[in-house]
């Protein structure tokens, strides 16, 4: 066992199986306890430069200190818990917005209301090449983009800055 | 080598110059040769003539016999306290230019900084006795210094004439100081209409956060700049990593790293300036640069992310947010970095790792959402990778990190303290940092012009560090016609 | 003068010529730089490098940047991208979450990630796969009709290619050849880099972060800071190459190392180490030469109640300086540290380590239960310097940026409405200013534009090479 803590613990009747991963920076020098995030078993870990100095040792019945960020389960096609997930896995804070996505987000308007082109698939409008002009005709293109900019401009969301 | 010779350690001050380079050389073991680079390096790459096209035609040594880009051009640096006007005016002398650092008489008061307020640290020159901190010293790469009073009539009368014989003029004064005393750019552009100026600031010298004094008179120096925008709080340990006042926090550059971005743009500002002038106009103009906005148009896509979709660029410690792997992790003696992104490197990176740590190959190769590009970039799977990667690192040590990943060639390579990349073989066979003899201070170790490496013209440092007003006598005979019997007269008056 | 020295004329006397000039004499300073540099009116004007024609074979951040710097200042600048694909920066987006779309017309679902912003701006993007034989011609012919050319391959693959200085310096003699990698010549020639092992490599990383005492490591400058800061050295390079040329007629060929360059800013580590011995160490957000200049964490937020995280969570951090001795007396007399104030009359004795330690201990204390802006508010009112650390919101929506044009909205021709922080930001010019057209365009999106209209080859000799995915 390392800084990874594949728990074994009989868990509904079949063996736990998954896989805690102690990321390396918060857990490099960390001494205390971690529970599973499938089954929570709580453990006791001592890591010293990245090893573990004791641990990890079962500790039934104890709150954990902490938990991982992320855990997942090779042996179910690598389904996993990811940050943030009340009793299995700790929130990962420091993050740009309230929300946490991991896919494109599909946005058609800026924050001030005018039309961007972030979202697929767009129509296509090349010429000779892949050549493109030095416009975007966004009525032509995308006419259900264009009404919408045309409401949001009569209903003076548009703005400056 | 050095010869062998006892001596005596009776206190801490017995051992200050024993790593002087006259007594112990840099580099500690030679680098290695040019037969060893041929054989080791390009022949393994069937290189060979282009690797020695290179080496006769790029070679460091060799910038000594070649001319100089900026021959000709001349300039005044009337700064104090920031790198800004340093970086900006060493870069401009180390392309052959003339630079006149304006000092006040008792020197720019970054000559008094030391690391811990060690004087021990300061150098003394062996001509005039005058000390000097490290960080001033290594930043005056061929500024002459000239000592002027501005305060006094006399003194503002021979700044106009040194500005009469330049190009260019870097003014990193407060905002609006030199105008206030009569030697902004509205006052000499009308009798120097090819004059190009160029201010450098933190945030600006004009516009409602400029930059500002505090009521006692002391300057705003950087990180302010990094402070006003974004990057100190884009830069940290997020708190999920380390706790929050331990080390997982917002934090600034160990350097004063927007004075350098302020620099290096003021240098180009002046010279896209002085093209436009020689190439068409005949005319000079007005420039403006700022730390804070340097630094913030190198901030990646940070703004214009917020202006998509309200996203507040977040710190993520050493580890990228947009990238994998792209990274540094802790290993057994320290901290190592791994880069590949694209599926070829990212494969070659785990067939690495794999061999001493099979569990490495299992779990992130059969992993379906780390099987593609874009997904792997994303925050969980950080996670899991850098997990299983430190626990391979935290056995092996950065050198055998670093020669197992090269095998595979995986751009990689060890966090390096100064100590060991002064002694890497790479960066002193090339070299990049090099002692430079010097006739006040002695033999110093610094670093090397990056652009130092060309085939016509390469920068080069000639000199490196001057006292306070040691040109005096020089550049006012020459610039301006007065003699020594009124520069005396001048010292003695305090204008000088 | 006049012809006849005993005549006076109004334009040889000093002072105001007219009634505008004696305005402009009368007014105040900051209204004389901002009616200078004008911000929004940069088209008026024009562009310093005016006439100057660069090819981009670049990638990534490093050198792409060394060439957007120019065309920011009105150089013509060619990107050649490889066929489909584009540059590998465009895959990259913020944890893979902000793209714009199309890439190109023939893969309608992917995108060009933020990651290639401000990169490549007022570029003309061709496609181009230069090694194959039959693209020689084309791209000899661009080279033949271009000032320079900056590269990032890895040493030696232009070589091979027929295609590095040796070669394209016969065909043109004014040629600045430009290659910017990691290492350059010498034993790790062939090692790849990327910014970040830069700030490993080169000692930038170990000085910068907490010190190990304070639970910290080796940290990162946010993103990919070294790239673009060496790709503006690279540029100083190319420009000081340019005035030299204008006198000599003759190109060069510059070989710049992205690790060196962050070596090159370390300041004080390399003479320390070479004279003393002693190895500069990280020092977290304290100054190893000034004290108080440092950061320290308040109790509070300023922004308690936000929605995003980085206002609820991060508002808490002040910069305060106070390193002179007058600044530093009153900077105790409020936070009631008396007995430091005593303790440490000098910067040097302040700026010693355990000093610090002490020092910004006890201001994190006073601190405690104050939020940033209170701290803020309570030093400057005091006539002292303290600033809040802000984060990309806040410098968004401050004024001065925006007055000063250096944060503004752009309209691209492509994809539309831009919040854009580049371009203007990298200095301001009162008579030939920076400026920005588009952001980028799709991959082969002049491709017509640049081998048709440029170099005079029929349509369909195009239309027949893109199909090969020769363009």
């Amino acid at each position: 066992m390392c800084d990874i803590i594949w728990c074994k613990k009989d868990f509904e009747g079949k063996p736990c199986n998954t896989i805690n991963y102690l990321d390396p920076y918060c857990f490099w020098n960390w001494e205390g306890t971690i529970n599973c995030a499938e089954c929570g078993a709580v453990y006791y870990i001592h890591m010293i430069q990245g090893k573990m100095y004791r641990g990890p040792e079962d500790r039934p019945g104890e709150k954990p200190d902490t938990s991982p960020l992320y855990a997942d389960k090779p042996l179910e096609g690598y389904r996993f818990y990811g940050a943030g997930i009340p009793d299995r896995t700790r929130p990962f804070e420091c993050l740009p917005r309230h929300i946490y996505l991991g896919v494109p987000d599909m946005v058609k308007f800026s924050i001030r209301n005018r039309p961007v082109r972030g979202w697929r698939p767009q129509a296509p409008d090349g010429g000779i090449a892949g050549s493109y002009q030095f416009n975007w005709d966004l009525k032509r293109l995308s006419p259900d983009v264009y009404e919408e900019y045309q409401q949001k401009i009569k209903n003076g969301e548009v703005t400056e800055w | 080598m050095a010869e062998k010779r006892d001596i005596e350690i009776n206190s801490r001050a017995d051992t200050i110059d024993l790593m002087n380079p006259d007594i112990r050389p840099w580099p500690v073991t030679p680098p290695p040769s040019f037969e060893e680079v041929m054989e080791k390096t390009y022949a393994k790459r069937k290189a060979e003539d282009f690797g020695k096209w290179c080496e006769d035609n790029l070679r460091y040594e060799y910038c000594w016999g070649k001319p100089e880009a900026l021959q000709g051009f001349k300039f005044v640096c009337c700064g104090q306290w920031r790198m800004g006007n340093m970086f900006c005016s060493g870069l401009l002398c180390e392309a052959g230019a003339e630079v006149i650092k304006v000092e006040p008489p008792g020197g720019d008061p970054l000559r008094k900084l030391t690391p811990f307020g060690r004087e021990e640290y300061k150098l003394e020159s062996k001509i005039t006795g005058a000390k000097c901190g490290l960080d001033f010293l290594h930043e005056m790469r061929g500024q002459k210094s000239v000592t002027i009073n501005l305060e006094t009539e006399e003194g503002r009368a021979i700044y106009k004439t040194l500005c009469s014989q330049v190009d260019g003029v870097i003014d990193e004064m407060p905002p609006g100081y030199m105008d206030s005393i009569g030697l902004g750019y509205r006052d000499l552009c009308e009798e120097m209409p090819r004059l190009v100026y160029c201010n450098i600031g933190v945030r600006g010298t004009w516009g409602p956060y400029k930059d500002k004094m505090s009521k006692f008179g002391q300057w705003t120096l950087e990180p302010f700049g990094g402070c006003a925008n974004a990057f100190i709080h884009n830069t940290g340990f997020p708190q999920d990593q380390l706790p929050r006042g331990k080390g997982g926090d917002p934090t600034r550059s160990g350097v004063w790293f927007a004075d350098f971005c302020a620099g290096e743009q003021a240098a180009n500002t002046l010279l896209a300036a002085l093209y436009w002038r020689d190439e068409m106009s005949g005319e000079g103009q007005f420039c403006e640069v700022s730390g804070a906005e340097c630094q913030n148009e190198i901030l990646d896509f940070d703004i214009s992310w917020y202006g998509f979709n309200k996203s507040i660029k977040a710190r993520t410690g050493a580890w990228d947010p947009n990238l994998n792997q792209y990274e540094w992790n802790p290993c057994r003696d320290g901290y190592m970095m791994i880069g590949g992104q694209t599926d070829r490197l990212w494969y070659r990176i785990g067939m690495c790792i794999e061999r001493d740590f099979p569990q490495f190959g299992r779990l992130i190769h059969e992993d379906p959402i780390l099987k593609e590009m874009g997904g792997r970039n994303a925050l969980n799977m950080l996670v899991k990778t850098y997990t299983l990667t430190t626990r391979w690192l935290r056995d092996i040590n950065r050198t055998e990190a670093e020669t197992k990943l090269l095998e595979y060639e995986i751009a990689a390579g060890p966090v390096l303290f100064i100590d060991e990349l002064s002694e890497f073989p790479h960066f002193k066979y090339r070299p990049w940092v090099c002692t430079i003899d010097t006739d006040h201070y002695g033999t110093i170790l610094f670093s090397v012009s990056p652009n130092a490496y060309a085939q016509a013209t390469p920068h080069r440092t000639k000199v490196l560090g001057r006292p306070v007003g040691y040109d005096n006598y020089e550049i006012l005979q020459k610039w301006c016609g007065i003699g020594q019997t009124i520069v005396n007269e001048y010292i003695e008056k305090g204008v000088m | 003068m006049a012809k006849d020295p005993r005549e006076t004329r109004i334009e040889d006397l000093p002072g105001p010529k007219s009634k505008e000039e004696l305005e402009e004499m009368k007014m105040p300073y900051e209204e004389y730089c901002k009616a200078q540099f004008d911000p929004g009116n940069e088209f008026s004007k024009p562009q310093s490098l005016k006439g100057i024609r660069w090819l981009s074979t670049t990638m990534y951040i490093f050198t792409p940047h060394s060439v957007s710097n120019l065309a920011e200042l009105g150089a013509d600048v060619i990107k050649v991208e490889m066929p489909r694909m584009g540059d590998p920066m465009r895959h990259c987006a913020p944890f893979n979450e902000t793209y714009l779309y199309p890439l190109h017309d023939s893969r309608p679902m992917t995108g060009t990630g933020m990651g290639y912003l401000n990169a490549n701006p007022n570029e003309y993007h061709i496609t181009m796969d230069y090694h194959l034989p039959e693209m020689k011609e084309a791209f000899y012919s661009l080279v033949k009709m271009s000032d320079g050319l900056t590269e990032c391959y890895r040493p030696g693959t232009f070589d091979r290619w027929n295609q590095s200085f040796r070669f394209l310096q016969e065909m043109n003699p004014r040629f600045i050849y430009v290659w910017g990698g990691g290492f350059g010549y010498g034993p790790k020639c062939f090692g790849g880099s990327y910014d970040i092992l830069g700030q490993a490599h080169a000692g930038l990383a170990s000085v910068t972060g907490m010190h190990e005492y304070m639970g910290g490591h080796p940290l990162k400058h946010s993103n990919w800071c070294i790239d673009w800061y060496s790709g503006t050295q690279i540029t100083f390079g190319i420009l000081a190459a340019i005035h030299w040329r204008r006198k000599t007629g003759l190109g060069t060929m510059i070989e710049f190392s992205q690790v060196q360059a962050a070596t090159r800013c370390l300041g004080y580590a390399a003479p320390l180490y070479g004279r003393f011995g002693i190895v500069r160490q990280r020092w977290g957000n304290w100054d190893t030469q000034l004290c108080a200049h440092g950061i320290i964490l308040c109790g509070k937020s300023d922004f308690p109640d936000a929605e995003n995280p980085q206002d609820r969570l991060e508002a808490r951090y002040a910069m305060v300086s106070a390193f002179q001795d007058e600044d530093w007396k009153e900077l105790c007399a409020i936070t009631g540290m008396k007995d430091l104030m005593d303790k440490y009359k000098s910067n040097n004795e302040r700026a010693e380590g355990e000093a610090q330690i002490e020092i910004y201990a006890a201001l994190e204390k006073w601190a405690e239960d104050k939020s940033r802006g209170e701290v803020c508010k309570t030093l400057q009112d005091a006539g002292l310097l303290a600033e809040p650390v802000c984060n990309d919101r806040e410098y968004y929506e401050d004024e001065h940026w925006r007055m000063r044009g250096t944060v503004r909205w752009m309209d691209d021709p492509i994809f539309g409405d831009i919040l854009q922080h580049g371009t203007y930001a990298s200095g301001l010019l009162s008579k030939t200013p920076r400026r920005l057209f588009w952001i980028w365009r799709p991959v082969g999106a002049d491709n017509v534009k640049i081998y048709h209209e440029l170099l005079g080859y029929p349509t369909k000799t195009i239309e027949e090479w893109y199909e090969k995915a020769w363009l």
